[in-house]
């Protein structure tokens, strides 16, 4: 199956912006963060089709994960 | 300060700390070790200065009576990393109840001043009344204790906070100084201005790269005092740095808490500049007045396109490891870098950028720049702008002030220097005060009269509880946005237990980004205070300080006349809600409601008696 696949911030440093990825069934979204070696420490927030959700979160065909570094005072 | 125990919880009274009173008017300067009442008092910063405030009737900002308190926390000056804050309190001028009443305030800084302040031997001085002439405080070291002197200030009237420090310098080139601007030194009609407080960088490098404290009109407070400056001159005391507060400095540098904040060459989010591509990804970045309109605009200041055309250095506070400063610089036509033009943190580049529609870099940096050289406090300055350019685009007949509207640089720039230079009170006393003095309160961002930073308002209606400003006094504002929590049990919760800890940074002379998520309750300073003073404090206790510091500030709000009523969000995010921001909607009528009930059957009972006459000292 297929999912979108949207990043944000310094994550988009050598990797993208927006691509589209085949995944198999049953693939959560924690295992598309491990593919893209993201720093855990620096992940904040994680969307499945701008819902808020958990890494252990399941995808489905279609899904857009947006994946983005952590939110803290300024 | 001197500790008798060990146990600072359960005798307080035991641990002494050095107070200097001066007063203005008399010249008269007297010093007294204090015992401390509570913990709060131990910790230090707003946690003891607002006992004393709360002790003091005070109808208008500008008066003998309100004092001006200058004070440092536990850890200031100690090994443990962030330890460098000062804190200013006092009456607010631009923070007031409807009733006419100044909010009791507090403003912190970091910078080397604190912490050279605290080496002194000093941990507290109070202004009382008014200096008849300009004058800035010597606060020195010696042999016999800390020295105070109060001294002529002619040749720096006038100057910009950068200016004055750079001539300080030259006097005392072994000393740290806190500084106001000409915003602070025409405080009758600038309500806003700042304490710029000197750092190592600019001392060496003379650019212009201050820490400020800068909310509440501190700034301007001390300018009707008619302080210019202080002054303080010490050895620097670092003691062998212990195993104990080493590991702590190593989690804060390596550990979860700091790690958006440090530069992204090792591996970290590039400072609270990152903010912006986060938000953005919610349209939830204020522009043009907090009306984010679902567009791209604010990606043009991303970093990403930023660092295309200008030098980007990552620097950081005297013996930090964080690193979190991003200064920006010109790039020379060799790629190398140039003038320096300012820092850009998250707040400053937001509202004196993308929400007043000026979306250059170059020109949001002079404008970030101007506003720190004449000590404003770049959240009510910028805020209060893009009021008045939001007013002027919805009277396009009938303008106030010099017409500016969204992204015009240049009259913007010269609204900023006006107001710097005291000739604009439209601007110089806040939105409060010009949105009622137009009539057209409900896209006035402030709440309590002081303005907002930028986070959006439909993100976070705790902000209707920060009690010195709307994000550092109340942690909230991601609890939407990174948390993704919508229900009214999440927010009541959050509101009133977890999020209301960020003041604790505030109390003890830590930065925040020493471990923002989790405050200092926590083990990393339970083991600080053991190793630098040999103090036994559970994490409890200090949870219980903070939490007792937090209430006795709102029950202060409402001693200063604030009705319930007056812990609101700007009436603009409910009357007309924006339809571009791409998260739930808890900013409802009903919702709000709903968590209005529930924080205040929370919170009320235990504001009983916080507020019980102390005797004088």
């Amino acid at each position: 199956m297929n999912i979108k696949v949207r990043l944000f911030g310094l994550f988009r440093i050598d990797r993208f912006k927006e691509d589209i990825r085949s995944i198999p069934p049953g693939t959560s979204a924690q295992a598309v963060i491990d593919d893209l070696q993201l720093p855990a420490t620096m992940l904040g927030i994680i969307l499945i089709n701008d819902i808020h959700a958990e890494a252990s979160d399941l995808l489905s065909d279609g899904d857009c994960l947006t994946l983005l570094p952590l939110l803290d005072g300024g | 300060m001197k500790f008798h125990t060990t146990d600072p919880a359960s005798n307080p009274s035991a641990v002494l700390y050095n107070r200097c009173t001066v007063d203005l008017q008399t010249g008269a300067i007297s010093f007294a070790d204090i015992p401390c009442r509570n913990l709060e008092d131990v910790l230090g910063g707003f946690g003891r200065s607002f006992q004393d405030l709360a002790q003091r009737t005070i109808k208008t900002a500008y008066c003998d009576e309100n004092p001006l308190i200058v004070n440092t926390g536990l850890l200031t000056g100690s090994s443990a990393m962030t330890g460098m804050r000062t804190y200013f309190s006092g009456y607010s001028p631009i923070k007031g109840s409807k009733a006419g009443l100044p909010a009791a305030m507090w403003s912190t800084g970091s910078g080397k001043f604190g912490a050279k302040f605290k080496w002194t031997g000093l941990d507290e001085l109070i202004f009382e009344n008014c200096s008849a002439t300009p004058v800035y405080i010597l606060i020195k070291e010696t042999p016999d204790g800390p020295m105070v002197e109060v001294k002529s200030a002619t040749h720096l009237l006038g100057l910009s906070t950068h200016a004055k420090i750079m001539a300080l310098q030259l006097e005392y080139p072994d000393a740290h100084f806190a500084a106001i601007g000409q915003a602070g030194e025409n405080w009758q009609n600038n309500y806003m201005g700042g304490v710029a407080l000197s750092t190592e960088n600019q001392l060496k490098s003379k650019e212009d790269k201050c820490r400020f404290a800068g909310r509440g009109g501190m700034g301007s407070l001390m300018g009707h005092k008619n302080i210019l400056a202080l002054v303080a001159q010490s050895s620097d005391k670092h003691g062998k740095l212990s195993e104990a507060v080493k590991k702590v400095n190593l989690n804060v540098v390596k550990g979860g808490g700091s790690a958006r904040i440090q530069p992204l060459s090792r591996g970290g989010g590039g400072g609270t500049w990152a903010a912006y591509d986060v938000l953005q990804a919610f349209h939830a970045v204020p522009l043009n007045n907090f009306r984010p309109q679902g567009n791209d605009l604010p990606e043009k200041l991303f970093r990403e396109n930023v660092e295309k055309e200008y030098d980007i250095k990552s620097e950081a506070c005297y013996r930090c490891g964080i690193t979190c400063h991003n200064n920006i610089s010109e790039k020379n036509i060799d790629g190398s870098k140039g003038e320096f033009l300012a820092k850009f943190d998250y707040e400053p580049l937001n509202l004196l950028g993308t929400n007043i529609g000026i979306h250059d870099a170059g020109q949001a940096a002079r404008l970030i720049q101007l506003c720190d050289n004449y000590g404003m406090d770049a959240i009510s300055l910028g805020v209060t702008i893009s009021y008045a350019l939001a007013y002027n685009e919805r009277h396009p007949g009938k303008t106030i002030l010099n017409g500016a509207t969204f992204g015009d640089y240049a009259k913007i720039r010269e609204l900023i220097i006006q107001t710097g230079e005291g000739k604009l009170p439209e601007i110089g006393k806040g939105s409060m005060r010009l949105s009622e003095s137009l009539g057209e309160t409900s896209y006035a961002y402030h709440v309590k009269g002081l303005e907002i930073a930028a986070y959006q308002p439909e993100t976070n209606p705790g902000y209707a509880w920060a009690i010195a400003g709307g994000h550092m006094s109340m942690g909230t504002y991601g609890l939407l946005t990174r948390e993704g929590k919508s229900d009214i049990d999440s927010w009541v919760k959050g509101i009133t237990e977890d999020k209301l800890h960020i003041v604790g940074f505030d109390m003890i002379g830590l930065c925040k980004f020493f471990d923002i998520a989790k405050g200092i309750g926590t083990q990393m300073v339970v083991d600080c205070l053991k190793s630098e003073f040999d103090l036994d404090v559970s994490a409890d206790a200090i949870r219980a300080a903070v939490r007792q510091a937090f209430l006795r500030g709102l029950a202060l709000e409402l001693r200063q006349g604030y009705t319930k009523a007056e812990f609101c969000l700007p009436a603009e995010v409910i009357e007309n809600p924006n339809p571009h921001i791409k998260l739930p909607n808890i900013t409802s009528p009903e919702f709000l409601a709903q968590l209005e009930t529930q924080v205040w059957a929370i919170f009320e009972p235990e504001l009983e008696g916080l507020l019980a006459p102390v005797l004088m000292r």
